[in-house]
């Protein structure tokens, strides 16, 4: 039997925009399904706003509501204010009042106009964003966001996120709990994030500090034409904290953590023998991205061996 | 399940309103009568034929023929209640991806799910009726609106009501809780078909098939259904019991199928919950 969680012990406070982070498989979902009930821990215990998710799962579900990201999920043929109204329901909220919150969230995701279209005919950022109304509508303690913008384009990702920031603000005491594999989002949004790696917490703190967790480091990106793979000859300089590599628009994108700057000179020799040409090196400031390899060791979306 | 409160009541409505939205099939007409008109006619049609050649339209006969259509136009109730709503909650899961949504609700999810089969089991009565007028009319038999015991048919068939909804909402979780199980309802529904008394008298099963279906609140319905509408001119499964009997069995049978189907409820809700089940992608 595979463990999809061990060991995890985390704390998040009232208020708090929390992140979930970590590559596919590490168990962010498995994490977020335990917290909203619908998974049972084989052991170990969790409280949501102080309820335990195993023995007072009744009460809680009045107080928490979740959206996933990534699914096509509503009855097609019902129209989107109908859906909602429905789930409005479902959460025993007084109908008309129901009635005015979802216009007003329709309204402020830019679905006004489609409130009365089938949700079949909705493109998925639309329904992404009908599904947080359904979330957001029910004025949950906490809410949980399973990679809420994942395969959404950038402007209805930019539009969740903010959509997200201002309920938070609306109210200080609401939490929110979101899982997602862009660093960039996390760091963005998240008071305090948590990196998952195969099931464990690898790190936690506010952005911020886990980006100075690599403030000692040199970072480097190095831009190199097609060639011979490189990454785990890099990987075996000693001084080489960690490296990471991106394919983009036809040349190696190559992120590299060195312990200091006499470190490069071996870079460029082992580059050279291997025959890659350089076409571009900066040294920049480090992001979340980098700390997360540090820690796990490989970058998010580089599959593990 | 819990006291039913003024929300639950509210969501219980809604859920209603979903069933009937989503899945009641004259929402969609041809459907409708492709599903709730047409299949029952010919089932029971092509029975009645059958039976016809074999006796040669014996006048003695008569009793039987009423016995098949009567059984066979209630079944509509099983057919949609217990078949097609189990189907449907599979769909909830793999085709809308909304299950998880549902079952999370404050509402709780036994309530949400007689909620939604109610409108399923409205929309069977309107094909029983049918059935019932189809039948009377083409194999000319002696039902009359104004001979029917109203009182014996509703009691009969709100007990049964709830039996099919007991039985559907634990055949779902059933199903819920396992992992290759699309395709299951319909062959449940063909399975109780055989031992309800629908088209045959349950004594005729073998020995402890016969006393198992004995214990199933179906063949006492389905007995005071046709009592109720052609006393005396129907074949009898129980001739040696009175109405007030029948009913008696039926109240047993129907509480013990709701007990029953409670605790298999709550165990197979503790499974797919273990397992993980609930927003499980594939089974689509
Ligand atoms: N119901 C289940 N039973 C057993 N193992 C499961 C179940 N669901 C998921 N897993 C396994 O648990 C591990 C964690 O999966 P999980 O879906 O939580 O990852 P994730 O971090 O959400 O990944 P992704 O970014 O792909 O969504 C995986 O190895 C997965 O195969
Ligand atoms: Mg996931």
């Amino acid at each position: 039997m595979t463990t999809a969680l061990e060991n995890v012990d985390l704390r998040v406070g009232q208020g708090e925009l929390f992140g979930v982070l970590g590559p596919n498989g590490a168990g962010k979902t498995t994490l977020i399904k335990i917290l909203v009930t619908l998974l049972l821990p084989t052991s170990g215990e969790a409280l949501v706003d102080g309820l335990d998710v195993v023995r007072d799962y009744k009460h809680l579900r009045s107080r928490i509501s979740m959206v996933s990201g990534g699914e096509q999920a509503g009855y097609g043929i019902l129209k989107v204010r109908e859906q909602l109204w429905m789930f409005s329901q479902f959460y025993g909220m007084n109908s008309k009042a129901a009635r005015r919150r979802i216009d007003e969230l329709l309204e402020r995701l830019g679905l006004a106009e489609a409130a009365n279209k089938q949700i079949t005919g909705l493109s998925s950022g639309m329904r992404q964003k009908m599904n947080l109304i359904r979330g957001l509508m029910t004025d949950p303690r906490v809410l949980f966001l399973d990679e809420p913008t994942v395969a959404l384009d950038v402007g209805a990702a930019r539009d969740v996120r903010s959509e997200v920031q201002r309920w938070m603000r609306e109210d200080p005491t609401r939490t929110v709990i979101l899982t997602t594999h862009y660093m960039q989002e996390a760091d963005e949004l998240c008071d305090r994030v948590a990196i998952v790696n195969r099931g464990r917490i690898v790190a936690e703190g506010a952005p911020r500090a886990l980006k100075e967790s690599v403030d000692e480091d040199v970072i480097v990106d190095l831009q190199l034409d097609p060639g011979t793979p490189l990454l785990d000859l890099l990987r075996a300089i000693e001084g080489v904290g960690a490296a990471s590599v991106r394919e983009e628009d036809g040349v190696d994108r190559f992120s590299l953590l060195l312990a200091d700057d006499a470190i490069l000179p071996r870079v460029m020799t082992t580059v050279e023998s291997a025959g890659r040409r350089v076409s571009g090196l900066v040294r920049r400031q480090p992001t979340l991205e980098d700390a997360f390899v540090k820690l796990v060791g490989r970058s998010m979306t580089e599959e593990e061996a | 399940m819990g006291i039913v409160m003024p929300r639950q009541l509210i969501g219980f409505a809604a859920a209603v309103r979903l069933g009937w939205a989503v899945s009641s099939n004259w929402t969609r007409p041809i459907l409708f009568v492709t599903y709730a008109v047409l299949r029952p006619i010919s089932v029971a049609l092509i029975l009645a034929v059958m039976y016809s050649v074999i006796t040669h339209n014996a006048a003695a006969a008569r009793p039987y023929l009423a016995f098949l259509i009567i059984g066979t136009a209630f079944w509509s109730f099983i057919q949609e209640g217990v078949s097609e709503f189990a189907t449907g909650i599979l769909e909830d899961r793999g085709r809308y991806h909304i299950l998880k949504y549902t079952y999370m609700a404050p509402l709780g999810f036994p309530l949400f799910l007689v909620g939604r089969a109610t409108s399923k089991l409205a929309s069977a009565a309107a094909s029983v009726v049918i059935v019932l007028v189809v039948g009377t009319f083409a194999l000319q038999l002696s039902i009359s609106p104004l001979r029917i015991d109203y009182p014996l048919l509703i009691a009969a068939c709100v007990l049964a009501f709830i039996s099919v909804i007991a039985f559907a909402i634990t055949l779902s979780m059933v199903l819920l809780a396992g992992k290759d199980t699309h395709g299951y309802g319909e062959i449940m529904a063909q399975f109780l078909y055989l031992f309800s008394g629908a088209i045959f008298p349950i004594a005729v099963l073998p020995g402890p098939i016969a006393w198992l279906a004995a214990l199933s609140p179906l063949p006492y319905w389905l007995e005071l259904c046709r009592r109720s509408i052609l006393h005396g001119q129907v074949y009898q499964m129980f001739p040696s019991l009175s109405d007030g009997e029948v009913l008696l069995r039926l109240v047993i049978a129907t509480a013990g199928t709701v007990v029953l189907g409670y605790v298999i409820y709550r165990w197979t809700d503790r499974r797919a919950r273990g397992l993980g089940y609930i927003d499980m992608e594939a089974n689509w």
